[in-house]
């Protein structure tokens, strides 16, 4: 689950968000799809994704940093589980899962009627096969953490075990992104048979035409075929959009939305919660190791303006709690204000200098970000703090700055499990822990979140896991980014979840 | 002959070592920036460990003259090395510089037509109406930035009139997939190259028409035709091919902006892309055919400066 950054992009998985019309809530004059019929068979959907052509790979166990890569592995491969619409983890290749006792040993059942394109049947050890092929990349520790190649294994024909070093009761909701199955002993990986909803008939430069697979495990399948066009910039892919080259702009962004504002013929789909891009204050020494001052920077920032500006208002504002989109987030706790007394006060208290000029670092990996970061020091200029913003090209900015700065951006597109984000990048012996936060209290409820089988009391741990997070973390998350697409007014059904789920298309048609 | 194919080989060695000058620089350079292909393509914040395994499978915990050595080594037999998501260079290569070679050719090709055609409208009535249109608005052009030039054409003809693609889209083995999907792309580079062209051969016209052999000729009453295409344009080519030439290495810089306005599946975008990634088998591989491909061109137009030079004395 854990992928890079630009992978992640889409990956804001946000379950029970809805597919808003921005007429509905703006007053923005646009097209709403056309009278509901029932859904229809047949019809190619163009769709538009972004990609770099330096950066291809077809490597559906690889570093997918293009979406349009992403895209059109999700298509032709199926992961074992994905993001859900009631429940953050939902069944796709894998139709059931259940653990033993203390967590550690997770079935996974493979359906009988799942097939490869080529006919042959799935069976566990082809899946079994992938999952240690997966494990082994460079990045494979991190995408299924604690679960050594070892302890990977088929079990009769239909089931594979994973057997976790610790207690993990997220083991499902990371095996989501890139659990993706191909043959066992597959040499050639470039274009090898998958178990997915559509089947590739062409490949050319990060661009495919794919056509139905009508033996899909998973159900009916709507449209006859789908052409994935790469695009380099979101301009070019929204003109493509504008002069019906394409039918659907995937994740093309907030400033295109704009733009397509008031026009009759396109569809602008707001994705909630895809993106996170917190501002990240280093817990464990400089001027943020105080949690007075991380708590006055909190108070210092301006949300509703920072959605308003930085985000061109596609978005919403948060309260620096990341996994915003999990059925668990907990929604009652105190929304933070700004408040300058409060944070002057803070600020006085922890004898913070400000005499000192201080640095922001970020780089523009993705729209609104360094927009974020220059609007944050203005606003912090009200506190008496003189902030630098220091942009930096991204390469520069993940090596030298990130997890070392004092003070930087980062940014995050799953947004729907809280304990994604605690495992990840909070507990103190998280790989990732960009704030170097070491809370002993925020360990233990960590700790016993995973462990804790029994709902109602993990429930509990969670919100309590939350609170500390909310008062003393070195997150300070203003706002969650939209996820935008736009789409021609006969496309329907497009993916009504956040960032990754997408690229689940089985259930899109075309209406006439 | 043989000394003049003596000192074409000359030339052409010299050539080819500033290319191998120029690739060691591009080796150096990226090994300077923060950063390296490993951590490019491991998921972020992976381990040391991580970034380590995969700094092995790329072969880049070697110094970095080893590593160049090495990929020189391959470059005269078409091996350009793999990139740092394991495709073949070469591949990579082949399937997008045809396509930015075809459209900087026929920028190129409407350069020369165009301004060929505009300076020696402008020059046959030196001072008239048409002559001051043609110049102010070749000052004009040549002063505008291929991206300003871009998003007006996409504006005006695509999404306002509807007339041109916006974007170009490919067919199954990568070409653009309508040859309409090239009209706005070489319209976008040529226009500030024409506007540049026309001023030189412009300027050299004049220069030619202030000769005493064009005066003979006119006394003469030669036709004024006959005089630009017989006694004064031949004067101008040197000129002309020297910045028609220049206006190669113009046009290929020009393609990464332009390809990425128009989606345009080229050669532009991959350099640009891979620099961001630190790919240096890539970066190398690009640049060592787009280095070959110009300095094949200047080699092309000094033959022809020669050519017309010789031709005169």
């Amino acid at each position: 689950m854990n992928l890079t950054r630009r992978h992640l992009l889409g990956v804001g998985a946000a379950a029970g968000a809805t597919v808003l019309l921005s007429a509905c809530d703006n007053g923005k004059d646009t097209a709403a799809p056309g009278p509901a019929t029932s859904p229809r068979k047949g019809g190619t959907l163009r769709i538009g994704a972004l990609g770099k052509a330096s950066a291809i790979t077809r490597d559906p166990h690889g570093v997918q940093n293009n979406e349009s890569d992403y895209l059109i592995i999700s298509l032709v491969y199926d992961a074992l589980t994905v993001p859900g619409a009631t429940s953050n983890v939902a069944p796709r290749l894998a139709t059931k899962w259940e653990s033993s006792a203390d967590l550690k040993r997770w079935t996974f059942t493979i359906p009988d009627n799942a097939t490869f394109h080529d006919g042959s049947p799935v069976t566990a050890e082809d899946v079994a096969w992938s999952l240690v092929r997966l494990r082994n990349t460079p990045s494979g520790k991190s995408r299924l953490p604690g679960v050594a190649p070892d302890n990977i294994k088929a079990e009769g024909r239909n089931k594979v075990v994973l057997t976790s070093d610790y207690p993990n009761s997220e083991l499902p909701l990371l095996a989501r992104l890139t659990t993706f199955t191909v043959k066992k002993d597959t040499a050639e990986i470039a274009g090898a048979p998958g178990t997915g909803p559509f089947k590739l008939v062409s490949y050319s430069g990060g661009n495919a035409k794919l056509v139905r697979n009508d033996t899909w495990h998973g159900g009916q399948v709507l449209l006859d075929a789908i052409e994935v066009t790469m695009f380099d910039s979101p301009q070019a892919m929204a003109n493509a959009l504008l002069t019906n080259q394409i039918d659907v702009a995937s994740n093309v962004g907030a400033v295109a939305a704009r733009v397509a504002e008031g026009k009759p013929d396109v569809q602008i789909v707001r994705r909630l919660n895809d993106m996170a891009m917190p501002f990240l204050m280093r817990t464990s020494d400089g001027p943020y190791a105080d949690v007075r001052v991380r708590e006055a920077f909190k108070l210092a920032c301006d949300r509703e303006a920072m959605v308003k500006q930085a985000l061109s208002g596609y978005g919403t504002v948060a309260n620096d709690v990341l996994g915003t989109a999990d059925p668990a987030y907990a929604k009652d706790l105190p929304q933070r204000r700004r408040d300058l007394a409060k944070a002057k006060q803070l600020l006085a208290d922890a004898g913070f200098d400000l005499g000192g000029t201080y640095q922001l670092f970020t780089s523009e990996d993705i729209p609104g970000l360094a927009e974020s970061a220059t609007l944050f020091a203005t606003q912090l200029k009200d506190l008496g703090v003189k902030m630098e913003v220091v942009k930096q090209d991204s390469t520069t900015f993940w090596d030298a700055s990130w997890q070392k700065a004092p003070l930087c951006t980062t940014y995050w597109g799953t947004n729907d499990s809280v304990v994604f984000f605690a495992g990840k990048t909070m507990n103190s012996e998280a790989a990732m822990n960009e704030t170097a936060w070491k809370e002993p209290a925020f360990d233990e409820a960590y700790r016993k979140v995973v462990s804790t089988v029994d709902e109602s009391a993990r429930k509990d741990t969670l919100r309590e896991l939350q609170k500390i997070e909310h008062d003393k973390s070195g997150y300070l998350l203003w706002g969650m980014a939209d996820g935008v697409d736009l789409a021609a007014k006969k496309v329907r059904e497009l993916p009504k979840l956040g960032g990754y789920g997408r690229v689940q298309l089985e259930k899109t048609w075309l209406a006439n | 002959m043989a000394r003049q194919l003596t000192l074409l080989a000359g030339l052409l060695a010299r050539r080819a070592a500033l290319l191998v000058v120029l690739l060691a620089v591009v080796f150096a350079a990226v090994e300077f920036l923060p950063g390296d292909a490993a951590r490019s393509t491991v998921d972020r914040g992976s381990s040391a460990e991580a970034v380590a395994q995969r700094q092995a499978e790329l072969g880049l915990d070697r110094p970095v003259a080893v590593r160049f050595a090495h990929w020189m080594t391959g470059v005269p037999t078409g091996d350009l090395g793999r990139s740092a998501r394991g495709e073949p260079v070469a591949d990579i290569i082949g399937a997008h510089l045809p396509n930015t070679l075809l459209l900087g050719g026929l920028a190129f090709a409407l350069t020369v037509c165009a301004s060929l055609a505009l300076g020696c409208a402008a020059a046959l009535r030196p001072g008239g109406l048409r002559d001051r249109t043609i110049s102010t608005t070749a000052t004009v052009a040549l002063a505008l930035p291929e991206f300003v030039v871009a998003s007006v054409l996409v504006l005006v003809l695509a999404l306002w009139a509807d007339l041109l693609p916006a974007v170009t889209t490919t067919d199954d083995d990568g070409w653009p997939a309508s040859p309409t999907m090239l009209v706005l792309p070489v319209l976008a580079l040529a226009v500030a190259q024409v506007g540049w062209n026309t001023r030189i051969l412009r300027a050299a016209l004049a220069d030619e028409y202030a000769a005493p052999h064009v005066d003979a000729a006119i006394c003469d009453g030669l036709s004024p035709w006959r005089v630009l295409t017989r006694h004064v344009l031949p004067g101008a080519l040197p000129s002309f091919a020297a910045g028609a030439a220049t206006s190669v290495g113009m046009l290929l810089g020009g393609t990464v902006v332009i390809e990425t306005i128009f989606n345009y599946p080229g050669i532009g975008t991959v350099i640009a892309g891979a620099v961001h990634d630190r790919d240096t088998p890539v970066i190398a591989g690009a640049t060592a055919v787009t280095g070959a491909a110009i300095a094949g061109v200047l080699l092309l137009s000094d033959l022809v400066r020669a050519w017309a030079t010789g031709r005169r004395a």
